[in-house]
């Protein structure tokens, strides 16, 4: 066992820590939370900008074969997230980069690996998902939005819902019905469309902080070229499942919270309560440590889920377990640096924020990494049903 | 990067699961536990054969060559199975002669630690409990060709049944480089006394009170007054090795807490599929594997030689309180069974106190770590 990395990894992280390190110069002030760029005009612009100069540079196709113009490993995968979370750093398009990308390599055909993939590894086109809809949620599987042939085309009619950045995107990628009179599992069609086909209409929904992260999405008799799906016609589900099951690390969210406390620490050392700094506060240290000893854990399973991906090993569980420990733990940081802050932990970026605002982001985003890619407690089902090997519910 | 045990390491786990399973099983674990002297003679012997206490302990001295990581391997198992006696007391305690010994030293213990003839512990926390130096109150005073130990120890491991003890003292006071001294001691010193503190594991652990205790000079292990960073040393690889063990312990609960819950049927079904309980083990299995990659982290970083100390006291801080954790849910998912004295799982949830305790507890090691991460 060695947790070592490789000379050549060494170098690469160098790399991508440097190139992050120099965005991170570059970004607006108003950039608060990954959330940002999908509610600030200008974050989206840094995104994009960003997004480029990883395409220039080949990191949007890493680990891709390299007839799609891919390079690199999963594990220089797992070290560039490292770099991005540390430096806050968008540019990694997750539905088009970390979703689409793999999920169509292992089940488009060719004519579509040609046609998506290329614009995804240059970081030109952006993508949503198109996946929840007001009636299925989990249980996503009992979806209505129906996808119905008509010559070579599909007609969609429905609502998708809670689509993160649909407002952004060029291209959505998601399930329709396209034999509603088919059994369950076998009667959906994973469909790729351009969001400015007519009859796309997105509507944003405002988050709990009053900012406009995700849409909902109404399809009205919107028709989209029958040769834009990944997998077979009618067999979508599997390609959801197989789609779900390209887990990430959490690198980004685990080193981005790293950062935090880094700057929480700062914090405690300068602000003085009581008469003393923060810092000397023995429950802070305490408070603080313990939350250091949680990311530290969660680091360490980050890099066995990259080694088993590396060598291409299912990380089913333990993607599933870090998928519950790193997000509950971003609402942990978000609760004791919040407190330890005192009134401050509430304030919106401003001249009474301390760390730019970012308590009171972490405090109300936290739910996005916990709810979203599949809820913790489905994470909880994973982990019982094909980890642990109980009965499943019917 | 490869997380990965190599071939042999996997041979030596299988080795060491396999001979517990056989030479340790729990009815012999519980009589142990009631015995007077908390460890089997026997299997004490066997153990030697099979190069356990002598596993890091260099070739030259007769011992193995293993590294701290194949010791991690061989804990993680014991700790699995439980395994009842001195054997972390006398391996920890030997890392501190291998490093500052004098060859006359290693000669006299080394070998003989190897083949299983001494029982060797260490004696460091006294009244206030604390892993600190400045918790030290006992003092060392050099008279003639001896130094002269006066102080009362507690919580020492095995101490009843050792043969050396190293002792932990004080040999000056307001000293910049804290004044420790370390000691190794023959245990049946003349003003040595040795009493059993009953504790919740019944691991005998030990008072011992040194009452003007002459021990010959050439048994100063390591500098005069220069003993706190071996002390350091012997927490922190402690504390990794404890972990490996604890996590091994982890494992047993969550295993049979799944298969008791596939068995178990009210309601007509397994309780197994009852998601009140399903996300409870799901719970127990993500502890169990994020603080298992934190073991290994810092167990391959100590193997390394690398300077891990804060990721020790983040891996013993984490550790402690995962065993707590997954060991209470064990016994609650095995309902009132579970709280019974001749079931398997409370000898568990028993050891996940002893654990935590055992070279510094949650709070000792989060100010470790405060002071790591750049906390003023």
């Amino acid at each position: 066992m060695d947790f070592e990395l490789s000379e050549e990894e060494k170098a690469h992280r160098k790399e991508f820590f440097d190139v992050c390190k120099e965005l991170e110069k570059k970004r607006p002030p108003s950039f608060v939370g990954i959330e940002a760029i999908f509610e600030v005009d200008e974050c989206w612009q840094f995104h994009l900008d960003c997004a480029r100069e990883f395409g220039k540079r080949g990191w949007l196709a890493l680990a891709w074969p390299p007839q799609y113009g891919g390079s690199g490993t999963m594990m220089d995968k797992v070290l560039f997230a490292e770099a991005r979370g540390y430096h806050g750093i968008p540019g990694v398009d997750i539905f088009g980069v970390q979703m689409l990308a793999p999920t169509a390599l292992q089940a488009a055909s060719e004519e579509i690996k040609q046609e998506f993939l290329p614009p995804i590894a240059r970081g030109e086109v952006m993508w949503c998902e198109l996946w929840s809809e007001p009636n299925a949620g989990s249980d996503l599987a009992t979806l209505s939005t129906t996808a119905i042939k008509k010559g070579d085309e599909y007609i969609i009619n429905g609502q998708k819902t809670w689509n993160t950045g649909a407002h952004r995107g060029d291209w959505g990628f998601g399930v329709f019905k396209t034999d509603p009179a088919g059994r369950k599992h076998h009667n959906m069609t994973f469909i790729l469309l351009d969001m400015k086909t007519p009859g796309v209409t997105v509507r944003p929904i405002p988050y709990i902080d009053g900012e406009a992260p995700f849409d909902e999405v109404y399809f009205d008799d919107v028709h989209v070229p029958a040769k834009n799906i990944v997998g077979q016609e009618n067999e979508g589900w599997s390609v959801v499942n197989l789609l779900a099951g390209f887990e990430r690390s959490g690198m980004t969210e685990i080193m981005a919270t790293l950062r935090e406390l880094e700057e929480l620490v700062e914090f405690c050392n300068e602000t003085k309560r009581n008469g003393k700094p923060l810092s000397k506060d023995p429950l802070v240290r305490n408070r603080v440590a313990e939350l250091a000893c949680e990311l530290e854990a969660a680091k360490a399973i980050a890099y066995r889920i990259a080694d088993l991906q590396n060598r291409d090993e299912m990380a089913l569980m333990d993607a599933s377990a870090a998928k519950i420990f790193y997000s509950e733990l971003g609402k942990r940081f978000a609760f004791v640096a919040t407190d330890i802050a005192g009134p401050f932990g509430q304030v919106k970026q401003s001249r009474w924020a301390p760390m730019q605002g970012a308590l009171e982001k972490k405090f109300q985003e936290c739910f996005v990494t916990i709810i979203s890619m599949g809820t913790n407690e489905i994470q909880r089902n994973i982990i019982s049903w094909y980890g642990l090997g109980l009965p499943r519910m019917k | 990067m490869d997380l990965r045990f190599t071939e042999a390491q996997e041979i030596l786990r299988k080795m060491v699961r396999d001979f517990l399973a056989t030479e340790c099983p729990k009815t012999m674990v519980r009589e142990i536990e009631k015995s007077e002297k908390g460890y089997s003679p026997e299997l004490w012997k066997k153990m030697a054969e099979l190069g356990w206490m002598g596993l890091v302990i260099p070739e030259e001295y007769e011992g193995m060559g293993y590294t701290f990581q194949d010791l991690t391997i061989l804990l993680e198992e014991a700790g699995r199975n439980i395994l009842p006696g001195p054997l972390i007391p006398t391996v920890i305690s030997t890392f501190p002669i291998i490093e500052a010994g004098t060859e006359e030293q290693k000669k006299e213990f080394l070998p003989k630690i190897a083949r299983g003839e001494l029982i060797i512990t260490t004696a460091q926390l006294e009244a206030e409990g604390t892993f600190d130096d400045s918790g030290i109150a006992t003092k060392a005073t050099p008279k003639g060709d001896d130094f002269i130990i006066n102080g009362t120890k507690l919580f020492v491991e095995m101490a009843h049944v050792a043969d050396y003890i190293i002792c932990v003292t004080r040999t000056k006071e307001g000293s910049t480089d804290k004044g420790i001294t370390l000691f190794i001691v023959d245990a049946k010193t003349p003003g040595i006394k040795c009493e059993v503190i009953p504790t919740i594991a019944a691991d005998k652990l030990c008072e011992v009170r040194f009452d003007n205790v002459a021990v010959p000079k050439k048994n100063m292990l390591g500098k005069l007054d220069a003993g706190w960073p071996l002390v350091e040393m012997m927490t922190r690889k402690g504390a990794i090795a404890k972990c490996a063990e604890s996590i091994g312990g982890i494992q047993t609960c969550v295993e049979m807490t799944v298969a008791y819950s596939k068995e178990r049927v009210q309601y007509e079904r397994p309780i197994g599929a009852f998601q009140a309980l399903q996300h409870i083990m799901a719970n127990m299995w993500t502890s169990m594997e994020t603080g298992r990659y934190l073991v290994y982290e810092a167990a391959w970083m100590e193997s390394e030689g690398m300077p891990c100390a804060k990721e020790a006291s983040m891996t013993k801080a984490y550790i402690n309180e995962v065993y707590k954790d997954v060991g209470q849910w064990a016994i609650r998912l095995h309902g009132g069974i579970g709280t019974s004295y001749d079931h398997d799982i409370p000898l568990y949830y028993r050891r996940s106190k002893s654990s935590d305790t055992t070279f510094g507890g949650t709070d000792f090691h989060r100010e470790l770590v405060a002071q790591q991460i750049g906390l003023k």
